[in-house]
């Protein structure tokens, strides 16, 4: 036979029976319009509320502490939010800057080669309007008839040619706009990775600065030279790699 | 008279700029001025002397839009002929820049002859 066990009392009996006897004081007070009981019952009833509004908060900073230790302790997430985005950036501007310069000496070409095929296409043209007329002057020439007969050819064809190139190199001006476009979308990300950056940053700031970062490996880096990133020494041209090399008997 | 017209090409990228210009010239426009965005545009339209307006819209600085709407809010430039040439081709935005009173809307990456289509058709329209 089981012993009779005691019904236990719910967390919410216990908060009603707290409440009751103020909430009947208030009421009381409220009826005979007794302001200073009214208050004080106001006062008892906020009173019982603090301990869990308090444990609530208490609660939520140790999270929050939690959290941020973690951040700190997480070394590679320092690393990203302290060298990693830094460099990005610069990476990203340095491609900006390379796809610039590229442009730019293809623009340089062009508008060097341009006229240069339009002088030669006018050229062919007024030549072979004159070699024309001097043709029919000269009537048959079968001393120079292959001769004449491959300048007959050249000339058009030259004439043709040099309008080809021309208009190809309208075509490879034209095509430089990549580099507009591109910038836009790398500008575009830059801006990303700096809010990321700040963020992180004020994550960090938060988090204090508990870990030592010497205690971390360095990175690979791979692939060509950024200016302000690349922390290796780096050989400067082609002439330092060959004596570089024949110093190690290469 | 319209070889002779001087035009204001306005984008923050100096190689977009330089194919803008090589592309007048090829038209037949020699005098091309450049500026980097609209704060730079501003103070060489209200100098005078240039006829023919072609701004970009994403710039750092004033943007096209904005400077569209300067030259339009200013009684010595309002009826400046403007082109806008830009990677921008959402359709509010091109509606946008309609209603600030835009004369022309060219999306990048664009060719030679629709600039020039463009152009003719609001000097045309001028006339």
């Amino acid at each position: 036979m089981s012993s009779p066990v005691a019904k236990p009392v719910s967390n919410l009996s216990v908060f009603k029976l707290e409440y009751r006897a103020y909430v009947e004081a208030l009421a009381d007070a409220l009826i005979r319009e007794d302001d200073q009981t009214f208050f004080e019952a106001v006062d008892h009833i906020v009173h019982l509320r603090e301990p869990e509004m308090f444990g609530e908060v208490r609660k939520l900073t140790g999270d929050l502490q939690t959290a941020l230790e973690r951040f700190s302790v997480e070394s590679r997430l320092a690393d990203i939010a302290e060298n990693d985005i830094p460099d990005a950036r610069q990476r990203l501007l340095h491609v900006i800057n390379l796809t610039d310069v590229a442009a730019h000496k293809t623009l340089d070409l062009v508008e060097r080669s341009g006229p240069l095929a339009e002088s030669t296409a006018r050229e062919a043209a007024m030549l072979l309007d004159e070699w024309q007329r001097y043709r029919v002057l000269v009537g048959s020439d079968l001393e120079h008839e292959d001769l004449m007969k491959r300048v007959d050819a050249f000339l058009p064809s030259a004439q043709r040619e040099s309008e080809t190139i021309r208009r190809n190199l309208a075509d490879v001006l034209m095509a430089q706009g990549y580099q507009d476009l591109t910038g836009q979308i790398i500008r575009g990300v830059m801006k990303l990775v700096e809010e990321l950056e700040s963020a992180l940053a004020e994550l960090r700031k938060l988090s204090g600065d508990v870990v030592e970062h010497a205690q971390m490996g360095d990175r690979e880096e791979h692939g060509p030279v950024i200016p302000g990133v690349t922390k290796s020494s780096v050989a400067e041209g082609q002439q330092d790699v060959d004596a570089l090399l024949s110093g190690h008997g290469l | 008279m319209s070889k002779e017209l001087k035009f204001l090409v306005v984008d923050d990228f100096s190689t977009m700029r330089r194919i803008i210009k090589n592309l007048l010239n090829d038209l037949g426009y020699p005098n091309v001025t450049e500026a980097d965005d609209g704060k730079t545009a501003l103070p060489v339209l209200q100098q005078g002397g240039i006829d023919f307006l072609i701004t970009d819209w994403n710039m750092p600085g004033m943007a096209g839009l904005d400077l569209l709407k300067a030259v339009r809010a200013d009684e010595k430039l309002k009826k400046m002929p403007v082109l806008m040439l830009t990677a921008e081709a959402k359709r509010e935005q091109i509606i946008e820049a309609a209603q600030a009173g835009v004369n022309g809307y060219v999306i990048k990456p664009f060719t030679a002859e629709t600039l020039k289509e463009k152009l003719d058709k609001i000097l045309g329209a001028g006339k």
